[in-house]
């Protein structure tokens, strides 16, 4: 059978969500009108919806077992997301709740689907803005990149066989280009990723020229182009680690929600019935 | 059980093999003893030598004539009507032709470097765009690339592999058309892709002898369109309704999806496969930069099946957004089976899978020398508690061959496709181009 587009499937998954969506707040509202209590109804939802929503790093874990491919999963997991949001905005009668336990609770929610809508904007666009950029590089191999980078410039410097240029570009070595191409990149740069360093440095090299003859130029050429690589890579670096630690802390939250969420649960069927 | 298949007996001097030996392709036959026999084996590299002397090579041309040929033609989707006596004719005028290096993985990592157009120049030419077609090409083995003059260059077009014709369109018209002075020329240039091994069937036996067997259906669209107004399909018009009838509709393949070629739409792309020849590759890993989070899920799925040893690492090459990984494609002429001296590596004849198997491995690394993609690694082996197998006379670590076996032993299938969680990455056959088209369509 021919697997519908991905257009298709998204149409058709956020359809059922809502239909379902749907059912569920006329289940409450029947409940309720019932004059029932629809929140034990809601919260039971809620909490089950988050179980289902764990079974997703579950599934990721045992990749030997035939239970369906990891991205069904994960296309469930998404709308099964949205749903337990509209869920919880049932459930709860204010976004933020009053108490520790569910303000706490409440803050986390709101924190894991945060950072589930961050995740759908993170594994969507960001893979385009690392594919634009040269080079495919892996995450366990930028250090070792970044280390070729730098001894390669290091030769550069050594071959210069231009006596007129060695302290030009010597001393625009020892100030500038050592220390960018020998240190990671600052936590400034990881977490808002510009291109003012790289800038300032081509300008610099650039600027350098009139001081140069040939040979020396076409050092400087070559610096400059191991400062795009080193950029480029260091581009790589902050987005690559931004697709990981986004993982890490929605699903670390999640499982401080499913913790919650049982005591609250346990708590509000002990005091109900 | 013989009486169950086709048998053929043979005797002293009679040669069996040597087409599966020359064109690595898979035996046909098996041979049992039926008295006690003494055979003379020739590996494939001596055979090739013995080639060279013009007796042997048409005792053995003339061999395949005889028992092969017929067998072959009869596969070929476009000639499965031919009555007995036209195949007999087809048989006697068709002729066998090479070109190009059977080992095409000797200069590959040379030749895959070069700019395109320097490459297309490289490549031996089998048919010139402008020239009167004189024969119809039928690929044995090998590929092809079809290319047409733009500009100062040549643009690939299309690529062909095994059992796709060339110039049938034109052929087709010129024996169709009613006014001579139509003579259609070649609309492109056919030349080899590393190695080709082709059919020569004669224009005239075409016309004579395949054309008037050949439903219009069969047949590029001006052909059928030309075969109408001639007036020659008329006998088969009661055939054409009732195909109809049944729900075919005139124009539909069948059975021959693409019989004139693979055509991906972007030329770029189509280039750049014929290029890093991955054409060859049956089960290519295929990534889609654009979904792809660089999470190393397919990675960590991979180790997780294989004793915690991956088989391959996310890298290869790349073109826009599709990353081609370097991981065993289970390719079309794996050359990687070349000169194994215990036999370890063979193709599994029910899954096409290419496989190690490790116990009569002994590490030579023959196969991931021979590999063009650098798909086979030479990896440490080690025993059930983790330590590693050392030589007892160099204290060296034993290593052996390994590569992806498409996970054939799990029951989930592939296992680095399975856990991708963003649709990213997909095994696929890009010996055809409809699967890598259908694949990025979905996803347009």
């Amino acid at each position: 059978m021919l697997a519908p587009s991905f257009r298709r499937r998204r149409w058709m998954a956020s359809t059922i969500t809502l239909l379902l969506f749907a059912l569920f707040v006329f289940w409450a509202w029947i409940e309720e009108s019932r004059l029932g209590d629809a929140t034990f109804l809601t919260g039971s939802t809620v909490l089950v919806g988050i179980v289902l929503l764990i079974l997703l790093g579950v599934r990721r874990r045992l990749p030997v077992l035939p239970l369906g491919s990891v991205s069904v999963w994960t296309q469930i997991h998404l709308y099964l997301g949205f749903f337990t949001t509209g869920a919880y905005l049932i459930h709860v009668p204010v976004v933020l709740g009053n108490g520790w336990l569910e303000g706490g609770l409440s803050l986390v929610f709101i924190a894991v689907t945060v950072s589930g809508f961050y995740g759908i904007y993170a594994s969507r666009r960001l893979p385009k803005r690392l594919t634009a950029v040269e080079g495919q590089h892996r995450f366990d191999r930028l250090g070792w990149h970044r280390g070729q980078i730098a001894e390669t410039a290091r030769c550069l410097l050594d071959d210069l066989q231009e006596p007129s240029a060695h302290p030009v570009l010597g001393q625009f070595y020892q100030d500038y280009l050592n220390p960018f191409f020998g240190s990671s990149p600052t936590l400034a740069y990881v977490l808002v990723p510009s291109g003012v360093r790289r800038r300032r440095l081509l300008n610099g090299l650039r600027e350098l020229n009139r001081y140069l003859e040939r040979e020396g130029r076409d050092t400087a050429g070559r610096f400059a182009a191991l400062v795009r690589r080193r950029d480029d890579l260091d581009y790589q670096f902050a987005l690559q680690l931004r697709l990981r630690l986004w993982l890490v802390v929605h699903s670390t939250l999640s499982i401080a929600l499913l913790v919650g969420g049982i005591v609250h649960g346990v708590i509000a069927w002990r005091f109900t019935s | 059980m013989l009486r169950e298949n086709e048998t053929v007996s043979l005797g002293p001097g009679e040669l069996f093999g040597e087409v599966a030996a020359m064109y690595r392709s898979p035996r046909t036959a098996t041979v049992i003893a039926e008295t006690e026999a003494t055979l003379l084996e020739i590996r494939w590299q001596g055979l090739r030598i013995l080639r060279r002397d013009k007796g042997f090579a048409d005792t053995l041309e003339a061999h395949y004539r005889k028992h092969w040929l017929p067998v072959h033609l009869r596969e070929i989707p476009l000639l499965r009507h031919l009555p007995e006596s036209s195949l007999a004719r087809v048989v006697e005028a068709t002729q066998l032709r090479s070109f190009g290096r059977m080992e095409w993985n000797a200069g590959y990592r040379r030749t895959r470097e070069l700019p395109v157009e320097q490459q297309i120049e490289s490549e031996p030419v089998v048919a010139s765009e402008g020239r009167i077609p004189t024969d119809l090409i039928i690929v044995r083995s090998g590929f092809a690339r079809l290319s047409q003059q733009y500009g100062a260059s040549h643009r690939t077009t299309a690529y062909l592999g095994k059992g796709h014709v060339f110039g049938l369109e034109e052929l087709s018209c010129n024996a169709l058309s009613v006014k001579a002075n139509l003579t259609r020329t070649l609309r492109q240039s056919l030349r080899a892709v590393g190695f080709l091994d082709a059919l020569f069937i004669p224009a005239e036996v075409f016309a004579e002898e395949i054309l008037p067997h050949v439903r219009r259906s069969e047949l590029p669209a001006a052909a059928a369109d030309l075969m109408i107004q001639s007036g020659s399909d008329r006998s088969r018009s009661g055939d054409r309704r009732r195909r109809e009838r049944n729900g075919i509709r005139p124009g539909d393949w069948n059975d021959l999806p693409s019989p004139t070629g693979q055509q991906f739409q972007p030329t770029g792309l189509l280039e750049f496969i014929v290029q890093k020849r991955l054409n060859n590759g049956r089960q290519a890993m295929v990534i889609d930069l654009h979904r792809c989070t660089r999470c190393d899920d397919c990675v960590k799925a991979c180790a997780s099946v294989h004793d915690g040893n991956p088989r391959f690492v996310r890298q290869g090459f790349t073109h826009e957004r599709l990353q081609f990984v370097q991981a065993c494609m289970q390719c079309t002429d794996p050359v990687c089976m070349i000169g194994c001296p215990t036999g370890a590596i063979a193709r599994d004849e029910e899954t096409g899978v290419v496989e190690i198997y490790e116990p009569i491995c002994v590490g030579c690394g023959t196969c991931a020398a021979s590999c063009p993609y650098e798909n086979i690694r030479m990896s440490e082996v080690f025993d059930s508690q983790g330590r590693g197998y050392r030589d007892v006379q160099t204290d060296k670590p034993i290593t052996k061959a390994t590569k992806c076996d498409l996970c054939s032993r799990q029951p989930s299938g592939p296992a680095c496709a399975s856990a991708c969680p963003h649709d990213a990455l997909v095994r696929i056959d890009l010996s055809e181009s409809e699967p890598l088209q259908k694949w990025l369509d979905r996803r347009s």
